[in-house]
């Protein structure tokens, strides 16, 4: 399934919360119903502004009655995105350096994660060797490896300036 | 948030781990993990009211245990809830370390 988002939040504010026009989708994608809703969090390049990002996918879970499963792995998806950003994108410090964006579909929840770091595709990025023993095990890639075991449809582009991710947790309680 | 406590049972030394494994908590994690390797023989970290694991936590947990294995120390991970287990699966951390539902204790 291809989901194509729209606007990439030029209209947003520090913190802004509401609704936005649904996406346009490409012609080959099932219409589905429109989107319930769109979180939208706008992050400083600190590890402090982690518990914001949870507090605001609890809100979002709660509204659409998602299951603690579901709230960790949003919340995994986000972190592990959001920590690689400033560990190694050089977003450390930098003021609004990443925006994070939560949507309820009809099958699962998208997200939406960009930062303004350096250019980095983790569609392209190498697994790690899951089963290399104790001693010799790299814990390198892990995060990335994590999001990919836990989205589908996950799509990198670079728009100016921005690493720009699409992606979608699956729910079987999916809402319609 | 993480909160961290320890006692001694049965012979195990025990951290019990609430809260937030995420990247802000790691370094206190493996910290106390550590600290507790480098003194017992046999040290199990309770994660029955953890709510939350991310790959830093994950690496924390990784660092202990391989910190026990040089020391020749028994180190077990115990109490794992579902979403949680779930994360120790795809991470194939479940493969190298010693996962039980029960405290071994």
């Amino acid at each position: 399934m291809v989901t194509n988002w729209s606007g990439t939040g030029a209209s947003e504010s520090s913190v802004s919360l509401g609704f936005f026009a649904a996406p346009s989708r490409n012609l080959e994608t099932p219409i589905l119903p429109v989107p319930q809703s769109t979180d939208s969090l706008l992050l400083d390049g600190k590890l402090s502004e982690l518990p914001r990002v949870t507090a605001e996918t609890a809100r979002f879970c709660r509204r659409y009655s998602l299951s603690a499963e579901v709230e960790l792995e949003l919340n995994l998806v986000t972190e592990e995105l959001f920590s690689n950003a400033i560990r190694h994108g050089g977003c450390e410090g930098m003021r609004d350096a990443a925006r994070v964006q939560l949507e309820m579909l009809a099958d699962g929840v998208a997200i939406e994660f960009a930062d303004r770091g350096a250019p980095f595709d983790p569609t392209a990025a190498p697994a790690p060797e899951l089963d290399a023993p104790l001693e010799t095990r790299q814990i390198g890639g892990l995060g990335i490896h994590l999001v990919r075991q836990i989205v589908r449809d996950l799509r990198y582009e670079r728009v100016d300036g921005w690493n720009r991710l699409t992606m979608r947790r699956p729910t079987r309680e999916g809402k319609s | 948030m993480i909160q961290l406590s320890e006692e001694t049972r049965s012979g195990w030394r025990v951290v019990s781990v609430s809260g937030r494994a995420d990247s802000e908590a790691a370094d206190a994690l493996e910290a106390a993990l550590r600290s507790a390797v480098k003194t017992n023989a046999r040290v199990a970290a309770d994660f029955a009211t953890l709510d939350y694991i991310s790959s830093a936590g994950l690496r924390a947990v990784l660092e202990a245990a391989r910190a026990a294995q040089t020391r020749g120390s028994e180190f077990a991970v115990c109490g794992l809830s579902a979403p949680v287990r779930k994360v120790f699966e795809m991470s194939g951390l479940h493969h190298v370390l010693r996962i039980h539902g029960e405290l071994p204790c």
